[in-house]
């Protein structure tokens, strides 16, 4: 245990690196980038993809991937929008709606991969293809327009004009995943199945209950996104989540997440989404090519996979 | 392979499942065994089975191969380059295509085995890297004015209804399924999948294997987005969507279908064809009943999952069998 | 229902299977097929239904792929052809991939107009029934210098998909436009027709280069909505800006004053007119020889569904406005176009 917690400690110390050297880099080339509203864009930007991350990143602390984040996220988001416009159900009742299909996605994902002990790719991807079907059989790819304007207005709130007000519930987020993984006992569960399921259920832990919660959580964090990005965008739209997949991964894996499971680190994926947040800006800032910025990412994900492996304190088991 | 065991076999499930479907459809939506249908099914199945094929040959070495809509895409827009833009006869064009799915493969292969990371992770990142590039270089232009031949390819039909496409995919999967039976590479190839470490005791070179299924991979995602362009008559970037991504779906449905789980060291090749034609008979007959185009794609999801876990039941059945 | 379906369906079948040259024009069975789903041709339900009511169709229903990929409309238009439909308004999802499709359509007897977008030549499309997008980003972009004040004049263009070829079309006229008016295109942000990037590049942009932008010109619907959004978080009105299409949020922003105007475009008149050509062609109509087409970069049998701006004081009349071209192009159609004899 003492060596789980002394490696994340130093866990987000490189990305930290990173991520201050990236905005002094940007900042030292574009004067406006750090101006109050840029700031407040960059946040913008972390509010979301963080939720995103976190969501995948829970199920990589268990050893496991979740292709079905972003459906799950797209799913929410149009019952968000669908219950408002609709049934006309007040706001905060549609979010616990939404919350509730998440949660109901994540939990189906966890029981079919514990029940039928097939890998958890292909059932989330048989489940990213079911909820991304039912959100297109819903809505027939046509989005919700019936967004109340106090929705709007929280999407577009900001705390002293800087800080968006849709950061709160990230910033509520992370904590509360970061005690959950470092103080609680659920949290230790979870890391002791990623590092060694066998050994974690000879120690008495429930294996089954473990992963069924980790899907929970992934779906509820993916739906939180979702609700998120309705706010921000203003519409229920059904492609909400289609281009999360590339993204979930990035920042764990830019943060150190370590894909065999047992060690993740909610500082460092969220430091590994400023970076992104960061270089995708400072792309847009410095007029690069649009057409480059798919090649940037997919090279910063093997730069940042290459990286861990070279200080990786331990060999990477399972690898192949 | 006694008798019992063949009819509890995945391939004769699919074989099963196919009949089935296709006498509901044929009664159920009258225009779903005419000539044009019965052709364009075939066209469609071509691409989609050789797609599988090409997702097969990876999952044979324990990985798995996210990249191979952009590796297809890439290796199509290199072809219409060779012919547009350098004037390169079309036979060689061809080959180029597939020489460069083969060496975009070799890049995904050899950082792999170089790495030692997983395959998802490798083509997590080399998909956004491929499709990135071929992006940048072609300015997500089309290849427009390829020679007639191919378009005339992709509509010729033999006995009223089959395409010639099919016969090209039917050809490649007796050639693997030849590969992985009779030949010593293809043996290693599943040697190496199976257990690394204990291939690698026996003398074979694990890593230039993988390399090898990876280069296979690439090979046959090139064939897949060709056969595209003769379908079209044009190379486009779009034709695998966004990142490729949409091929992803369709290329697990074939080999998970067909009864191969993704742990390496197992192939069934006539599985994966039979299960990418039932991916593509399902498909249309789903739109032929006006289900509604939307929910197709709920359809396919269960489809994988009912199929999954009637495959862990059959084994869980054989398995007691064998104790018995 | 189901049986008369089934009917309509077994007829068409019939009808395929003997490839007979004529069935009564009465059977007309029309598919309105746009690339994939967009809010613009939401439209297009809308123009089938009311054609299919107004000129006696057995239907022209609105089919979309459920992805906006070529492939998955090629599998929906082949579909549609077994099922017996014999009319198709298409928007290409390629202008030249598109094209092998719908000579298998045509194949079988079938008549298809492209709508909303063209093949290219050659094709056979009877016509491409659309907005001339180059043409309609020219314009606007005039419109925005226009409404900007004298001086220094930087322009930035917001755009839809790379993969769309309509997209090169537009960047290339933006700046034809901007440089004969010696205004200068500082920047230009494309493959952003879907909400998420769209918000965050444009919010990244504006947010560093504000200062450096006068206008701003927007050539496909989402990005449009995007960045009014963004003028109107930013606020002040020193930035000039021009949208494209009829989404609410445009409107709204004209009626209040802060974006100057936008290019609408007609997606009902290319369904309702399209549709009303699909009958008459297949009761034995053909497109006059000397028909008086227009020619774009993809076409010389073309036909300008209608392309207007609008500004704060002709907003609020806007569906009139389309309305009124749409009959202004049906009313003398035949005479014009077809030869009926």
């Amino acid at each position: 245990m003492s060596r789980i917690s002394q490696l994340s400690r130093t866990d987000w110390f490189g990305p930290l690196l990173a991520t201050l050297l990236a905005i002094l880099v940007v900042r030292g080339f574009s004067e406006t980038f750090l101006s109050p509203y840029n700031i407040q864009i960059l946040l913008l930007a972390i509010a979301v993809n963080a939720l995103i991350a976190f969501s995948q990143m829970v199920i990589i602390a268990i050893g496991q991937m979740n292709l079905s984040v972003g459906a799950i996220g797209g799913l929410a988001a149009i019952t968000f929008a669908g219950a408002m416009e609709v049934w006309g159900l007040p706001a905060p009742l549609a979010v616990m709606l939404a919350l509730g299909v998440g949660a109901a996605c994540g939990a189906m994902n966890g029981a079919l991969i514990r029940i039928t002990g097939i890998s958890a790719f292909v059932i989330t991807l048989a489940t990213l293809s079911i909820f991304k079907g039912i959100n297109l059989g819903l809505t027939e790819a046509q989005p919700f327009y019936g967004i109340p304007e106090g929705v709007k207005a929280f999407g577009n709130a900001t705390i002293l004009g800087i800080v968006p007000l849709i950061f709160v519930p990230t910033l509520l987020v992370s904590i509360a995943l970061w005690y959950m993984l470092r103080r609680l006992p659920v949290g230790r569960f979870i890391l002791a199945v990623g590092s060694n399921e066998h050994a974690a259920e000879l120690s008495g832990i429930s294996v089954t209950a473990t992963v069924v919660i980790v899907h929970v959580l992934s779906g509820v964090i993916a739906a939180i996104a979702g609700i998120l990005l309705v706010a921000r965008l203003e519409i229920g739209q059904p492609s909400i989540g289609d281009d999360w997949l590339i993204l979930s991964f990035a920042a764990p894996v830019i943060g150190g997440a370590v894909l065999a499971g047992g060690h993740v680190s909610v500082s460092a994926t969220l430091l590994g989404v400023v970076i992104v947040a960061v270089i995708t800006q400072a792309l847009v800032l410095f007029s690069i090519d649009p057409f480059l910025v798919q090649v940037v990412l997919g090279a910063m994900i093997l730069a940042a996979v290459g990286l861990n492996r070279l200080r990786a304190h331990q060999p990477v088991s399972g690898a192949g | 392979m006694s008798r019992t065991r063949f009819f509890l076999s995945n391939e004769f499930g699919l074989v099963l499942l196919i009949a089935v479907f296709a006498a509901i459809f044929g009664l159920a939506a009258t225009g779903f065994l005419s000539p044009f249908n019965l052709f364009t099914l075939g066209r469609n199945a071509a691409v989609n089975i050789m797609i599988g094929l090409s997702m097969m040959s990876v999952i044979v070495t324990g990985g798995l191969n996210l990249a191979i809509g952009a590796m297809g895409v890439s290796a199509a827009m290199f072809a219409g380059w060779l012919i547009e833009g350098v004037g390169v006869p079309w036979p060689l064009a061809l080959a180029g295509g597939l020489a460069c799915g083969a060496g975009l493969g070799f890049i995904n292969g050899a950082t792999v085995v170089r790495s030692g990371l997983h395959s998802f992770i490798i083509t997590l990142a080399t998909m956004s890297i491929f499709f990135g590039v071929m992006i940048f270089l072609t300015r997500a232009e089309s290849y427009r004015d390829l020679p007639a031949v191919f378009s005339d390819f992709g509509r010729m039909k033999f006995a009223g209804y089959v395409s010639p496409l099919l016969l090209v995919t039917l050809a490649t999967a007796l050639v693997l399924a030849w590969l992985y039976r009779r030949t010593v590479t293809g043996r290693e190839m599943l040697a190496a999948g199976a257990q690394p470490g204990a291939a690698e005791l026996s003398g074979i070179r694990v890593g230039r294997m993988v390399i090898l299924c990876h280069m296979l991979s690439g090979v046959l995602a090139a064939m897949a987005a060709l056969m595209l362009v003769a379908r079209n008559g044009a190379a486009i970037p779009s034709m695998a969507g966004q990142l490729g991504q949409d091929w992803l779906l369709l290329a697990f449905l074939g080999p998970v279908l067909g009864g191969t789980l993704l742990q390496g060291g197992k192939v069934s090749v006539l599985g994966t064809v039979l299960g990418a034609f039932l991916v593509t008979m399902l498909q249309s007959g789903l739109l032929m009943l006006q289900i509604g185009a939307f929910w197709v794609q709920t359809f396919l999801g269960l489809m994988l999952l009912i199929a999954v876990l009637l495959d862990k039941a059959r084994r869980a059945y054989l398995a007691r069998r064998n104790l018995a | 229902m189901t049986n008369l379906k089934l009917g309509i369906t077994l007829a068409g079948v019939v009808g395929l299977g003997s490839m007979a040259p004529a069935i009564a024009a009465d059977d007309t069975r029309i598919a309105l097929i746009p690339g994939g789903p967009h809010p613009y041709f939401a439209a297009w339900a809308d123009a089938g239904a009311d054609a299919a009511r107004d000129f006696g169709l057995a239907g022209a229903e609105y089919e979309v792929p459920q992805k906006w990929e070529l492939a998955t409309q090629n599998q929906l238009a082949e579909s549609l052809l077994s099922q017996g439909y014999n009319g198709f308004l298409i928007f290409p999802g390629d202008p030249v991939g598109a094209v092998s499709t719908a000579e298998e359509l045509t194949g079988y007897d079938a008549q298809v107009i492209a709508g909303g977008g063209c093949y290219k030549d050659p094709s056979p499309a009877a016509f491409c029934l659309g907005t001339d997008t180059g043409n309609s980003a020219y314009l606007g972009t005039k419109e925005l210098l226009a409404a900007m004040p004298d001086g220094e004049k930087r322009i930035a263009h917001f755009t839809g998909f790379l993969v769309d070829p309509n997209t090169q079309l537009r960047i290339d006229a933006v700046n034809r436009a901007a440089e004969e008016e010696g205004a200068t295109v500082v920047q230009t942000i494309a493959d952003i027709d879907a909400p998420e990037p769209a918000e965050e590049k444009i919010n990244a942009y504006l947010a560093a280069h504000a200062e450096e932008v006068d206008g701003i010109i927007t050539t496909a619907w989402v990005p449009a909505v995007v960045a009014t959004k963004a003028l109107a978080k930013m606020g002040g009105d020193r930035i000039h800006m021009v949208g494209i299409d009829h989404d609410e949020v445009v409107l709204e922003a004209i009626r209040d004053g802060s974006i100057d105007g936008t290019m609408l475009q007609n997606p009902y008149g290319q369904g309702y007119i399209g549709a009303y050509a699909i009958d008459k062609l297949r009761s034995g109509c053909v497109v006059k020889a000397d028909a008086p087409f227009a020619s774009n970069a993809l076409t010389d049998r073309f036909i300008d569904s209608g392309t207007a701006y609008v500004d704060r004081d002709s907003v609020d009349g806007y569906l009139d406005a389309m309305r009124a071209e749409t009959d202004r192009i049906l009313a003398d159609f035949d005479e014009t176009y077809l030869d009926c004899s």
